[in-house]
C-alpha cells in the first residue's frame, strides 16, 4: 500500500517539479483515506488518494492515461469510490480535486495505520507546504491525523528547493521566559556527494548522474542560550528519492553504519542503531547516542544539558537527459529505491565519510559549549572565592551587611551558597536573542497535530 | 673638569639659559597638587568593596555582573595638554568585561583575584614586587611595585624608602632605577642637565667613555628602549626636584622619536597617570635628521626607511602634540624626504670617539637641541 501512495506522490511531485521551473506555488492539500468494507470479515483495504491546490495544477484526471495508472498501481485492484462527504470536506479547503486515485489491497491489517502515518509524517517533514489529511477506518474504529506544518524553512541550493518542517516539538524548560524559546530549527545544508551507479543497477536501466545531498536539523534550537550545555541523544536518518518522496523500508546500510563511523573523531562516546521492530514504525533509521558517565560532582551541580536530537536528511538526486517522460522518471525512481542498498554499498566509503562530516560539523557546537562550560565553571570558582574572601575579611560592617541583605542571607556561609546558585543561573541561562530564531510567546504549548481519536 | 680647555661656565652657558627659560615657562606642580592626586588606604579598600557590592547586587537581581573599565587603547579617549602631555579625558569610553561570556569570564575572574591580593596588601600595609598592571585609574596609587629595567648614572645621590643610600657617581657602573620611586627622598645633585639615552648600548658606550665625568655635573638615564613606568617616574621625579633641562639622545629613526615622545608626552595606555609620568620640557638633543646632513655622516651607515618606518613617521606627524613642536616637525619631515634613518652608533663612522668627545659636547655647548 505504501508503494502505491509513494507512486501517487511521485507523480504529483514530478509534475510539480516541471511547473516549479515556471515559478508556480508548491502548496496544496493531500488526502489519504483508507477504509475497510463493512462485513463479517475484513479482508481488503481500500485506499483513496486525492490532491488539490496549486501543487497539482495541470493534472487532468481524464487525460490520465490508463497505462500510466497501470504503471503507478501495477499490483492494485480497483475499488469502490470513497465517501463523497470526505471528499467534500477536502475540496472545501483546497478547491476542486485535481487528482483522485483509488485502489484496493488484499492485505488488510490495522498495522497499516501506523505505517502509513509514519510515511506521511516523513513525507511532510520534507514537503512542508503540503497539508496532509489522513483517515484510517478499520472495522468500527477511526484514526485521523492532519499534518500541518507550523514552521517551515527553505533549504537547498539552486538545484533543488526544499521546504522543510522545522517545527520543534520539545517543550521549553520551565525557567524559560515568554518569547525566549526558539520554536523552530535551522537546517544546515551539507556537501553534495556524487555517487557511482553499480553495474547491477545499470543493467536494469539506471543511468545518468546520481548524488546525495545531506541536510542536518538539530532540535531544539538553543542558539539563543550560548552558555547552556547540550547533549545529543538521538540521530534519525531519513532518505528521500529524487522527487522528495521518502524511501520506504529500513536500510541495512544505515543500520550498520555506526560500526564504520569514527565516533571519537566526531566527538561521540558511541552510537547504536534502534531495533528493527522500532525502525519499521519510526521512519528512517534511528540511532541512540551513548552518553558519558558523569562522575565529576561539579558537573552534576551544573544545569542539566539540553537534550537534542539530530535529523539527517539524505536527498537522492538524479539527472539523465535521456529520461524526460513522466513514466520513465517514475520508473527511474523505483529503480533507485530498489537498488538503493546496492548503490550505498557501492559508495560505502564516501557515504560514510559524508555522514561522519555532517555529524562532526553538528557536534562542533556541542563540544565548544562543553569547553565553554568548563571555562565558566573554573572562572566562577575564582569569582565566588574572591568576592567572599573580601566580604569575609572586611572590617567594614556597612559593606558586609549590604552584601548579606542584598542576597537576603544572614551569614557568609549562606551567602556563599546563594551567590554560587545565582551566578550559575545567570550565566547558564544567558539569553542572546537571534534574528534567525522563531521566538514566539512561550505561552501554552502550541496546538499539536497529534491524532484526534484514540489509535487503533 | 671640562673638554677642550673651556671653562665650565662656557660649556654650560646654553644649558643654564635653557634652564632659566624652562623655569619661567613650565608649570610646576605644588606640593598640594601632588598630594591631591594621592588616595588613602581606606579609600582603596572602599573602592574594592564597592566593586564587590556591585557584583553581589547584580546577582541578587539575577543579572550577570560585569566590570566597566576605561578604554586605555583608544586614541579617541585621549586629549593633549601642553602642560602635561597625553591625558585620558573624563567620560571616556569604557570596555565591558562580562561574567556571562566565555571570552571575557577568565579576565573577569583574574581581575577579582587581583582585587583580593591588593585588598590584602593594603590591609596589611605591605609591598609586593610583581608585574605591574592597572585595573582603573585609582589602583596604581597603591603600593604595587614593578621590577625596573632602567639604569642611571651621574651626579646623583638619594635614599630609598627602606633607608638604602644610592650613589650614582660611580664611573664604571650604573645604578638600577629604583622600584619604589615614590619612596625616594633626600635627592642630592649638582647636575646641570639630565640626558635620557634611548638604548642601553649607547648608555654603556657613554659610561665606558666616562661621559658623566667629562660633562660633569650631569645625570644620564636609560630605559633600555621603550621605558618602563619606573624609568619614566624617575625622570619625572628628577625634573620635579631639580628643575634642570632634560635632553634626549635617541636614534634618528621613527622608533627613537616615539620613545622620546613617551618620556615627553606620555603613552595612550598610561594617559590616566600623565601628570606623574610625563615631562613636557624634554628637548631633542640628537641624533637629529639634520645632523646627518650637517655632519655628512657616510651614506653607507645610513639605512633606508622601511614601509613600517614610513607608516610610523606619518602617524607621529599626526599626533596632537606635534602641532606645538614645529622644529620637531621639520626634522621629521626631513627624515620623510630623505627616506633614511641612522643609529647613534653611526657617528662612529666619522671617528671612534666622535659621539662623546665632539658631538655631544658641541651640542651642549652651542644649544643644538630642538
Amino acid at each position: 500500500m505504501l508503494r502505491e501512495i509513494q507512486q501517487v506522490l511521485r507523480f504529483v511531485q514530478l509534475l510539480g517539479k516541471r511547473r516549479q521551473q515556471s515559478g508556480l506555488n508548491v502548496k496544496g492539500g493531500l488526502l489519504v483515506l483508507v477504509w475497510t468494507e463493512t462485513g463479517p470479515s475484513v479482508q481488503s483495504l481500500n485506499c483513496a488518494v486525492a490532491a488539490a491546490g496549486p501543487w497539482c495544477i495541470g493534472i487532468n484526471m481524464k487525460a490520465l492515461q490508463p497505462d500510466l495508472k497501470e504503471c503507478m498501481f501495477p499490483c492494485a485492484c480497483p475499488c469502490l469510490p470513497p465517501d463523497p462527504e470526505e471528499l467534500c470536506a477536502f475540496t472545501d479547503l483546497y478547491g476542486s480535486l485535481r487528482l483522485l486515485l483509488t485502489f484496493q489491497m488484499k492485505d488488510a491489517s490495522p498495522e497499516w495505520c501506523a505505517r502509513i502515518e509514519t510515511f506521511l509524517h516523513t513525507y511532510s517533514l520534507a514537503n512542508a507546504k503540503i497539508k496532509i489529511h489522513f483517515k484510517f477506518k478499520f472495522s468500527q474504529q477511526t484514526f485521523q491525523r492532519d499534518f500541518s506544518v507550523k514552521i517551515k524553512n527553505k533549504a537547498g541550493g539552486n538545484q533543488r528547493s526544499l521546504i522543510l518542517d522545522v517545527t520543534c516539538r520539545t517543550q521549553p524548560p520551565e525557567c524559560v521566559k515568554k518569547g525566549c524559546w526558539c520554536q523552530g530549527g535551522h537546517p544546515v545544508l551539507g556537501d553534495r556527494l556524487p555517487l557511482s551507479i553499480p553495474p547491477a543497477a545499470m543493467d536494469q536501466g539506471l543511468f545518468g548522474e546520481l548524488s546525495i545531498q545531506a541536510v542536518t536539523l538539530l532540535s531544539p534550537c538553543v542558539l539563543q542560550y550560548p552558555n547552556l550545555p547540550t547533549q545529543l541523544t538521538h540521530i534519525q536518518v531519513l532518505v528521500y528519492g529524487p522527487s522528495n518522496v521518502p524511501v520506504t523500508g529500513p536500510s541495512t546500510f544505515f543500520q550498520n553504519l555506526p560500526a564504520h563511523l569514527d565516533c571519537q573523531e566526531v566527538g561521540l562516546h558511541g552510537l547504536h542503531c534502534s531495533s528493527f521492530k522500532d525502525l519499521v514504525h519510526s521512519g528512517g533509521t534511528v540511532y541512540t547516542v551513548e552518553q558519558e558517565n558523569c562522575e565529576d560532582p561539579e558537573q552534576e551541580s551544573s544545569p542539566a544539558p539540553i537534550r537534542q536530537s539530530l535529523l539527517l536528511y539524505i536527498f537522492l538526486q538524479h539527472s539523465d537527459p535521456f529520461t524526460y517522460q513522466l513514466s520513465d522518471m517514475m520508473a527511474t525512481e523505483v529503480l533507485i529505491e530498489r537498488h538503493l542498498e546496492d548503490i550505498l554499498n557501492n559508495n560505502k566509503q564516501a557515504v560514510t565519510k559524508a555522514v561522519q562530516t555532517e555529524l562532526k560539523n553538528t557536534l562542533k557546537a556541542q563540544n565548544q559549549r562543553k569547553k565553554n562550560q568548563q571555562k565558566m565553571r573554573s572562572a566562577a570558582e575564582v569569582i565566588l572565592g574572591s568576592s567572599l574572601s573580601i566580604v569575609s575579611s572586611s572590617s567594614n560592617m556597612d559593606f558586609r551587611n549590604a552584601c548579606l541583605h542584598s542576597m537576603k542571607m544572614s551569614d557568609t556561609y549562606d551567602l556563599s551558597a546563594s551567590l554560587r546558585e545565582s551566578l550559575r543561573r545567570v550565566t547558564s541561562w544567558k539569553f542572546t536573542p537571534k534574528n534567525i530564531c522563531y521566538s514566539a510567546q512561550v505561552e501554552e504549548y502550541p496546538e499539536s497535530d497529534e491524532p484526534t481519536r484514540t489509535e487503533i | 673638569m671640562s673638554l677642550m680647555g673651556s671653562s665650565v661656565a662656557e660649556l654650560f652657558s646654553a644649558i643654564d639659559k635653557l634652564r632659566a627659560e624652562l623655569l619661567n615657562n613650565v608649570e610646576v606642580l605644588t606640593d598640594c597638587q601632588r598630594v591631591e592626586g594621592e588616595i588613602s588606604h581606606g579609600e582603596i579598600l572602599s573602592l574594592i568593596e564597592n566593586v564587590i557590592l556591585g557584583i553581589v547586587t547584580s546577582l541578587s537581581k539575577d543579572e550577570a555582573p560585569f566590570l566597566a573599565l576605561p578604554d586605555r587603547s583608544n586614541w579617541a579617549n585621549i586629549s593633549f595638554d601642553s602642560a602635561i602631555g597625553l591625558r585620558m579625558t573624563l567620560g571616556s569610553s569604557v570596555t565591558t568585561i562580562r561574567s556571562d561570556c566565555p571570552s571575557s569570564v577568565t579576565k573577569f575572574a583574574q581581575i577579582l583575584k587581583i582585587f583580593v591580593v591588593i585588598y590584602k596588601l593594603v590591609q596589611s600595609n605591605s609591598y609586593a614586587t610583581k608585574r605591574f598592571f592597572v585595573v582603573n585609574s585609582h589602583f596604581e596609587k597603591i603600593t604595587k611595585l614593578a621590577t625596573s629595567k632602567g639604569l642611571i648614572s651621574g651626579d646623583l645621590c638619594y635614599m630609598e624608602e627602606d633607608g638604602t643610600r644610592i650613589d650614582c657617581r660611580s664611573c664604571s657602573a650604573a645604578a638600577a632605577v629604583s622600584s619604589n620611586i615614590a619612596g625616594i627622598r633626600n635627592i642630592v645633585s649638582h647636575a646641570k642637565f639630565i640626558m635620557i639615552v634611548e638604548k642601553d648600548a649607547t648608555f654603556q658606550r657613554l659610561l665606558d667613555d666616562d661621559f658623566c665625568t667629562k660633562l660633569s655635573p650631569c645625570i644620564m638615564i636609560t630605559g633600555k628602549g621603550v621605558p618602563d613606568v619606573n624609568s619614566r617616574l624617575m625622570v619625572r621625579k628628577l625634573w620635579d626636584t631639580l628643575h634642570i633641562p632634560i635632553l634626549a639622545l635617541v636614534d634618528a629613526d621613527p622608533h627613537g622619536i616615539e620613545i622620546m615622545c613617551i618620556y615627553k608626552y606620555g603613552s595612550v595606555s598610561m594617559s590616566f597617570e600623565a601628570h606623574s609620568l610625563t615631562v613636557p620640557s624634554v628637548m631633542w638633543l640628537g641624533l637629529l635628521p639634520s645632523d646627518l646632513q650637517r655632519l655628512r655622516v657616510p651614506e653607507d651607515v645610513l639605512i633606508p626607511l622601511t614601509k613600517r618606518d614610513e607608516s610610523k613617521l606619518s602617524s607621529l606627524l599626526k599626533r596632537p602634540y606635534l602641532a606645538s613642536q614645529p622644529e620637531w616637525q621639520k626634522e621629521m619631515e626631513l627624515m620623510q624626504q630623505s627616506k633614511v634613518k641612522a643609529e647613534i652608533q653611526s657617528l662612529a663612522a666619522i671617528a671612534p670617539d666622535f659621539l662623546t668627545n665632539i658631538y655631544l659636547p658641541n651640542k651642549l655647548r652651542y644649544g643644538g637641541w630642538v
